[in-house]
């Protein structure tokens, strides 16, 4: 019986997974289709991927996307983390407000946060660049954040760190040994979901970002409503390859599904 | 023990500075007859909430953001809890890693990218249709682009690995020997599920279903691409106020109601959750 | 004139102006002529300045742009209908087009437009105009000659629709005998949309959408702009043929504008007069496909052939042709509301 549901679960989870990269799929197949129009059949051709070793905005965007969505990751979790322990451990007056003010940035539509960023950093005089960029980011990937590792603080048992601290541990101990081993699996979920928000951020980086030097979503967004999409999939493809060989790299170093 | 102050501190300074204030402007705004830029009048007032109310189609489209939330909310969750569970229990070892890693990884492609693939494999005589016809022997038309599925799929597309990813950590933190323990006392596997199992899982589930529900009432750029003439929204009506026409002040009272009427259901539903915990 | 002329007079402006290497910060749609690799490249040859873009997605968004970042760029491109609050609201500051060689030989009525020149100073360069009307598939359908073919029942599921609120009021209006620019039957307009709503199949929003729309065979006929429209054809070879309705059709004239705050105003003259020459303009238009040219001389030298000669330097066709004149705030949000109540009714 159980083999038999596991069949079923895996099998799930293939259909699943068969879901999930149907389009990854026609994205890299029509990166090498010939026809601009994404006629079919496939006519295999790699002239997208020429166009795009000439472009070098398109390479420059694509290398800001990264390291600014890497600092992101790395501040966002940082603080988010901290601040959902925070929210977990304590008790405090306006404690379900600072949980509900969450939502804001991720509710409200982000052209208007955008736009509303835009607006209010002009009137401070913060310029438009790159460490603006990362501002918005940060802001808007700490939510995620708080909310995933709040999440598996939830069935965190507090008398563990009672335990530890009888024994002797001093703060950082009980961090470090207890409480953070616990959380890792959410730390990397959340990490992974703040990459993400960076990496695919589209309105922040668009009205924050200098002339000229902008993030890959804002220069495939601009390739877009222009007509040069198979380069577009060229370039999504040889990020989307370079990530999956990148993090299978990296699980094997990690091994952090194995986390506990 | 020291109080919260020095762990939230940095979270919430940064997120005042990059997102409150801000969204405190477009509060402003909202309430002012006009933006004031190039010696404009303007005047505070109420009128831009009026409006919702005036035109009754703003409410219509709402509710009709609201419905599509939770149809992709309950797809997602549909779709992914199981996902999660297989991941989380049943398999072990390097196939596992190998396989979240898979599950995140379409997560970082472009989302715009993405919904254009949709457009292409959802299109008459595109990628599903020539699939199809070069499968069966009869001529099937499928274009199920530019419909309100079309926008569906979309979504739960760029959604689900939300489900899969907060339902695996809640669910691989489950104890084994809970579930041990039930089952030697002689409990169903269908009481296994239902007194350990879910109430386990629903923490990482409810997070994720609120990751989900929350951005996809406001979302306008999959309804625009994918659902053509189907593909009016609450979100591309608030888009048009800052695209179409200098009407800040409309636009941001239409946010505001939006994320009100976002908050009062997840208020709604927070008793719910809890009680099943 | 050879092409060597043209760089050196374009040097010799920029040392009459005494002008140092500058960059040149350019605000304009993508794709839209100016970021041309080949012409940004013979230009920065030409005169030692660099050009760098940055890029807008609507009309409002451009304002918001110039608004928010006072100094940051130095030629931005307008539509001749927002050129007057551009002004109005101080984003820009008047062109002295003396030294400017191209200008003697812009069009009068174009140069001259009301909304490009006013107050007794220049505010925009008038640059290209176009006029959107009509694109069909001629593999698909006959040449239509009116607007009444959104609403003709054998196109039913057919129609290709820009969703935009002013444009879709202003042909309402066009095929309710109104004038664009003076619309005062707005119930007449309503009927009209409403009734059109079920013959649409699919909203396009960029030139992309198009394109892969009518190669899809997602609809037969469609609006669409007429500079585009020549692209498609040339550029993409589909079989796409424009037509101007004998109901009239909108018109609408790019001007190239100097913000206020610009430190690099020799410059930007200097680049905004490499966009209206003639070399420049046949190259982009022969090569990429371009809306039709507010230089007299530049138009002459397209060959026969040329769409922007064969139909809009058709005084039949350009007769029908008005421009669109600034429409009001208010009647902006009035005709939004109508289009987004229209759809939302037809969910």
């Amino acid at each position: 019986m159980t083999a038999v549901l596991n069949a079923i679960g895996r099998g799930w989870l293939i259909l699943t997974l068969a879901f999930l990269y149907l389009p990854i799929l026609v994205m890299a197949a029509m990166s090498f289709n010939a026809s601009p129009f994404y006629r079919l059949p496939v006519e295999f051709s790699t002239r997208w991927y020429a166009a795009l070793m000439g472009n070098a905005a398109l390479k420059q965007a694509a290398w800001n996307s990264v390291w600014i969505a890497l600092v992101t990751t790395a501040i966002a979790t940082a603080l988010g983390t901290a601040a959902a322990i925070g929210l977990h451990r304590h008790r405090f007056p306006g404690r379900a407000l600072l949980q509900a003010a969450l939502y804001p940035p991720i509710a409200i539509p982000w052209l208007i946060t955008g736009t509303a960023m835009l607006v209010f950093f002009y009137f401070l005089g913060i310029p438009r660049g790159s460490p603006a960029v990362v501002v918005g980011h940060v802001a808007l990937a700490i939510p995620y954040v708080v909310i995933v590792v709040g999440a598996r603080l939830k069935g965190f048992d507090p008398a563990l760190e009672e335990a530890a601290r009888s024994l002797g541990a001093r703060p950082w101990q009980v961090a470090a040994w207890v409480t953070l081993p616990y959380l890792a699996p959410a730390v990397i979920a959340a990490a992974l979901f703040a990459f993400a928000v960076s990496f695919d951020q589209f309105v922040i980086s668009y009205f924050l970002a200098a002339p000229g030097d902008t993030t890959l979503p804002v220069e495939i967004y601009a390739a877009i409503r222009k007509g040069f999409t198979p380069e577009v999939n060229a370039v999504s493809t040889i990020v989307i390859g370079l990530s999956m060989a990148l993090m299978l790299l990296v699980a094997r170093l990690a091994r952090f599904g194995e986390v506990r | 023990m020291r109080g919260p102050v020095p762990l939230l501190a940095p979270a919430y300074l940064w997120l005042t500075l990059a997102v409150f204030l801000p969204l405190s402007a477009m509060g402003f705004f909202s309430l002012v007859s006009d933006i004031p830029v190039g010696g404009r009048a303007w005047t505070l007032t109420l009128d831009n909430y009026a409006e919702f109310l005036a035109r009754p189609f703003y409410a219509q489209l709402l509710w009709r953001s609201l419905e599509l939330g939770a149809v992709v909310t309950g797809l997602c969750l549909l779709i992914g809890a199981p996902c999660a569970w297989v991941l989380a229990r049943t398999i072990r070892g390097r196939w596992r890693e190998a396989l979240f890693i898979l599950v995140i990884l379409p997560f970082w492609s472009n989302g715009l990218v993405r919904v254009f693939s949709w457009a292409i494999a959802l299109r008459g005589g595109g990628v599903l249709d020539w699939a199809v016809n070069a499968i069966l022997p009869w001529d099937v038309r499928v274009n199920l682009m530019f419909s309100w599925w079309a926008v569906v799929i979309g979504l739960v597309h760029s959604y689900l690995p939300y489900v899969i990813l907060t339902g695996y950590v809640a669910m691989q933190a489950i104890d084994q020997r809970l579930i041990e323990a039930a089952r030697s006392l002689g409990a169903s596997r269908r009481m296994i599920l239902w007194r350990i199992v879910l109430p386990l899982s629903l923490p990482g589930l409810a997070a994720g279903a609120v990751l989900v529900f929350v951005p996809v009432v406001g979302s306008f750029m999959e309804p625009r691409i994918l659902g053509g003439r189907a593909g009016t929204f609450f979100g591309t009506v608030i888009e048009d106020q800052f695209t179409a026409v200098f009407n800040w002040p409309l636009g941001a009272a239409l946010s505001f109601i939006l994320l009100a009427v976002v908050l009062a259901v997840l208020a709604a539903a927070a008793p719910i959750l809890r009680r099943s915990q | 004139m050879t092409r060597t002329a043209a760089i050196a007079i374009a040097g010799a402006i920029a040392l009459a102006a005494g002008a140092q290497a500058a960059e040149i910060r350019v605000l304009n749609w993508k794709g839209y002529g100016t970021d041309e690799p080949w012409a940004v490249a013979a230009f920065e040859k030409a005169t030692g300045h660099t050009v760098v873009h940055d890029y807008f997605n609507s009309e409002q968004e451009m304002l918001t742009r110039l608004r928010t970042n006072p100094g940051a760029y130095d030629v931005v491109l307008i539509n001749s209908a927002f050129t007057r609050q551009a002004a109005a609201e101080g984003l820009i500051q008047p062109i002295d087009t003396a030294g400017m060689k191209n200008v003697a030989d812009l069009a009068p009525n174009l140069a001259g437009n009301p909304e490009l020149a006013f107050d007794g100073k220049v505010w925009g360069v008038a640059w290209v105009w176009g006029v959107t009307g009509i694109a069909y598939n001629t593999e698909a359908m006959d040449r239509p000659d009116s607007l009444e073919v959104f609403w003709d029942p054998a196109m039913k599921g057919r129609v290709g629709w820009r969703d935009d609120a002013l444009e879709s009021v202003q042909f309402a209006a066009l095929v309710t005998g109104q004038s664009i620019n003076d619309i005062r039957d707005l119930d007449a307009v309503r009927d009209r949309l409403a009734r059109l709503m079920p013959q649409i199949r699919v909203f396009w929003s960029s030139e992309n959408d198009w394109n892969q729309f009518l190669a899809a065979g997602e609809f037969d006929v469609a609006t669409y702009w007429s500079g585009s429209a020549a692209r498609s054809k040339t550029h993409f070879g589909l079989p796409v043929e424009f037509v101007i309705p004998r109901e009239g059709a909108i018109g609408w004239l790019d001007g190239l504008s100097i913000p206020a705050g610009s430190a690099n105003v020799e410059a930007a003259k200097a680049f905004i007069d490499w966009m209206i020459d003639p070399e420049f303009y046949v190259k982009w238009d022969t090569e990429v496909g371009a809306p039709a040219s507010a230089n007299l001389k530049a138009a002459a030298a397209l060959p026969e052939d040329a769409f922007n000669r064969r139909v809009l330097g058709d005084p039949a066709n350009i007769a029908r042709v008005e421009i669109m004149k600034p429409v009001s705030d208010a009647d902006r949000e009035r005709f939004l509301a109508l289009w987004q109540e229209l759809k939302a009714a037809a969910q």
